[in-house]
C-alpha cells in the first residue's frame, strides 16, 4: 500500500471537486420543480450543464448520469495513490454485470431474450472483456474468483433453476472480495466501513426475507460474514418485530438509526426508509475522516456522496415522471456531507 | 604529537562554531523544505481544479519557509560572532566554540519540527480555502500558531549567542 502521507494531493483535489456536487438547495429546487423539463433546466445550471441539452429525454438522461459517474471514477483513479480504493467502490457494478450476464444466459436457455441493456460500464473490470470471457466460457481469465463462481452458479441453476440462490452466491462473493481488497489496503477506516456496509446489507436482506416469512434457518445463508454483527444473532431477529431490532443491535452502528425508523407503515415504506437511513449511515461513517487532510477515507467518502447524488437525481426524476407526492419524495432523499 | 594536539585544540573552537551554524541552517532548512512540500501537495491538488486559488495557496505554502530563514540568520550571527566571516585571525577556546554550537540548537530543533507541522497545518488551511476562500484570514492564522515556537527558538538562540563572552 502507499503511505498515507501520499494522500495530500488526492485529498486536496477531492476537496476542490466537492464544489461540483449539488447542494441541498439545488435538490430542493428539483423536488419543487413542476416537471422533468424543469429539472433539466435546474441541472443545466450545475456541473451537469455540459452533458445536458434541451433534447435530453428520459433514456438519454440515465446515460448522462452513468457517463458522469463513470468519468468521476476514471478521473479519481488517475490520481489516487491506491487504485484499489476506487476499485472497491466499483465492485458492486462488476457483480451487477455478472448477474445480468448470467440471468441473460438463463433467459436465453428458457427461450427468453438477453438483457444486455441492463449492463453498466461502471465496473472496474472492462465490460467488453467480461462479456467476451463469459460468452466464450473463458472463465479462467476472470478476476475476483469469478473463474470458479460462474461455473458454480450455472451448475446450481441447471440443477435447481433457483435464480435467488445464484444471486445469493454472487452477493456473498462480492462482499468477500470487498473485504479482501480492504484488508489488502491495510487502512482501518476503509476496513471498518466495508464491515459496516456488510452489516447494513445483512439488515436490509433480513427485512426483505421477513416480508416473505422466512425463518432464521432459511434466512441465515443470505447473510454475509465479515460484518461487526454476528450473522446467527442477526438471523434470529427475523421472528422478532422490526421495532425491537434497534434494541437488539444497540451495540452496533445501526442500533440508534434503526430505532428511529417509523415502522407503522407497510413493508414497502419500511424498506425504503431503511435503505435511506442505511445509505446515510454509510456516508456518516466514512466521512468521519474528512477533517484530516491526508486521510484516504476522503476518497470513498466523496465517491459515496457522488453515488448518493446520482441516486437522488434518479429518485427525483422518477417521482416527477410518475407525479409522485413531494413530501414522500423528500423523505427518500439521501443526505450529503458537503 | 604535542604539536598536533595543540593544533586541534586551537582549531576545535572555530570548528564547533561551524558545526553549530551547519546544524542551524541544515535542520531548519530541511524542516522548511519538508513543510513546504506537504503544503505544495495540497496546493497542487486544489489548483488542478481551480487555478485561480494560486494567490491564496501561495501565502499559505510560503509560511513554513520562514524557519529556514531563521536558521540562516542564526548561522550568520554565529559565524560573525566567532569572527569567521572576516579575514582576520580567529581565536576561540573550545568552551566558547561549544557555547556557540549549543546556541544554534534551539533554532535547529524547533525550526525543523515546527516547519513540518506548519506545513501540515498549511495543507489543511489550503483545503479550507478551496471551499471557503473568503476565510483566508483565519486560514493563515492557524498555521501561524506553529510559527510561534520557531520564533521562540530563534529568540533563545540569539539571546544565548549574545550571552557568550569572547
Amino acid at each position: 500500500m502507499s503511505s498515507q502521507g501520499a494522500y495530500g494531493y488526492a485529498v486536496a483535489r477531492i476537496r476542490a471537486m466537492e464544489l461540483r456536487l449539488l447542494d441541498s438547495g439545488v435538490l430542493q429546487r428539483m423536488i419543487d420543480a413542476e416537471d422533468f423539463a424543469s429539472i433539466l433546466k435546474i441541472l443545466g445550471e450545475t456541473s451537469y450543464s455540459s452533458a445536458i441539452t434541451s433534447q435530453t429525454n428520459g433514456a438519454d438522461f440515465d446515460k448522462v448520469l452513468e457517463a458522469d459517474l463513470h468519468s468521476i471514477y476514471e478521473e479519481i483513479r488517475t490520481f489516487v495513490p491506491d487504485k484499489e480504493i476506487v476499485d472497491i467502490m466499483r465492485l458492486q457494478y462488476d457483480f451487477h454485470n455478472v448477474k445480468v450476464l448470467l440471468k441473460s444466459m438463463f433467459n436465453v436457455r428458457t427461450g427468453g431474450k438477453k438483457r444486455w441493456d441492463l449492463l453498466t460500464s461502471l465496473g472496474s473490470y472492462p465490460l467488453d472483456d467480461l462479456i467476451m470471457n463469459v460468452e466464450s466460457e473463458e472463465y479462467r481469465l476472470l478476476p475476483f474468483g469469478l473463474n470458479t463462481l460462474i461455473p458454480k452458479c450455472i451448475t446450481v441453476w441447471e440443477q435447481s433453476r433457483d435464480v435467488l440462490e445464484v444471486e445469493r452466491l454472487i452477493d456473498k462473493r462480492m462482499f468477500e472480495v470487498m473485504l479482501e481488497k480492504a484488508h489488502g489496503l491495510d487502512m482501518p477506516g476503509i476496513i471498518s466501513w466495508i464491515r459496516t456496509r456488510t452489516d447494513g446489507e445483512n439488515i436490509r436482506s433480513l427485512l426483505r426475507l421477513k416480508r416473505f416469512n422466512y425463518d432464521a434457518s432459511k434466512a441465515l445463508p443470505f447473510l454475509h460474514e465479515g460484518g461487526t454483527i454476528d450473522v446467527s444473532m442477526l438471523a434470529s431477529l427475523i421472528t422478532e418485530p422490526f421495532e425491537t431490532w434497534g434494541r437488539a443491535i444497540e451495540f452496533s452502528d445501526f442500533g440508534k438509526i434503526i430505532g428511529s425508523i417509523d415502522a407503522s407503515g407497510g413493508y414497502s415504506d419500511l424498506i425504503l426508509s431503511l435503505e435511506r437511513v442505511l445509505d446515510d449511515c454509510y456516508l456518516e461513517k466514512i466521512a468521519a475522516g474528512r477533517y484530516s487532510p491526508s486521510a484516504p477515507e476522503n476518497i470513498p467518502a466523496y465517491l459515496w456522496d457522488k453515488e448518493m447524488e446520482i441516486k437522488n437525481i434518479r429518485v427525483i426524476t422518477v417521482s416527477k415522471r410518475n407525479k409522485g407526492d413531494k413530501d414522500h419524495l423528500r423523505r427518500l432523499i439521501r443526505h450529503g456531507y458537503v | 604529537m604535542e604539536t598536533m594536539l595543540a593544533t586541534i585544540s586551537e582549531q576545535l573552537g572555530p570548528m564547533l562554531v561551524i558545526l553549530g551554524a551547519a546544524l542551524a541552517v541544515g535542520f531548519a532548512g530541511s524542516g522548511s523544505a519538508w513543510g513546504i512540500g506537504i503544503a505544495n501537495e495540497a496546493a497542487a491538488g486544489v489548483m488542478t481544479e481551480d487555478p485561480k486559488k494560486f494567490g491564496y495557496a501561495l501565502v499559505l505554502l510560503a509560511l513554513p519557509g520562514t524557519q529556514g530563514i531563521y536558521g540562516l540568520l542564526v548561522a550568520v550571527l554565529s559565524l560573525q560572532k566567532a569572527g569567521l566571516l572576516g579575514a582576520g585571525d580567529v581565536s576561540l577556546t573550545v568552551w566558547q566554540g561549544l557555547g556557540i554550537c549549543f546556541a544554534c540548537l534551539p533554532i535547529a530543533i524547533s525550526g525543523f519540527y515546527s516547519a513540518i507541522w506548519q506545513g501540515k497545518s498549511s495543507a489543511a488551511s489550503i483545503l479550507m480555502i478551496s471551499k471557503r476562500p473568503e476565510q483566508i484570514g483565519k486560514a493563515v492564522i492557524l498555521p501561524a500558531m506553529c510559527e510561534t515556537y520557531a520564533v521562540f527558538g530563534l529568540l533563545v538562540s540569539i539571546l544565548m549567542l549574545n550571552g557568550i563572552k569572547l
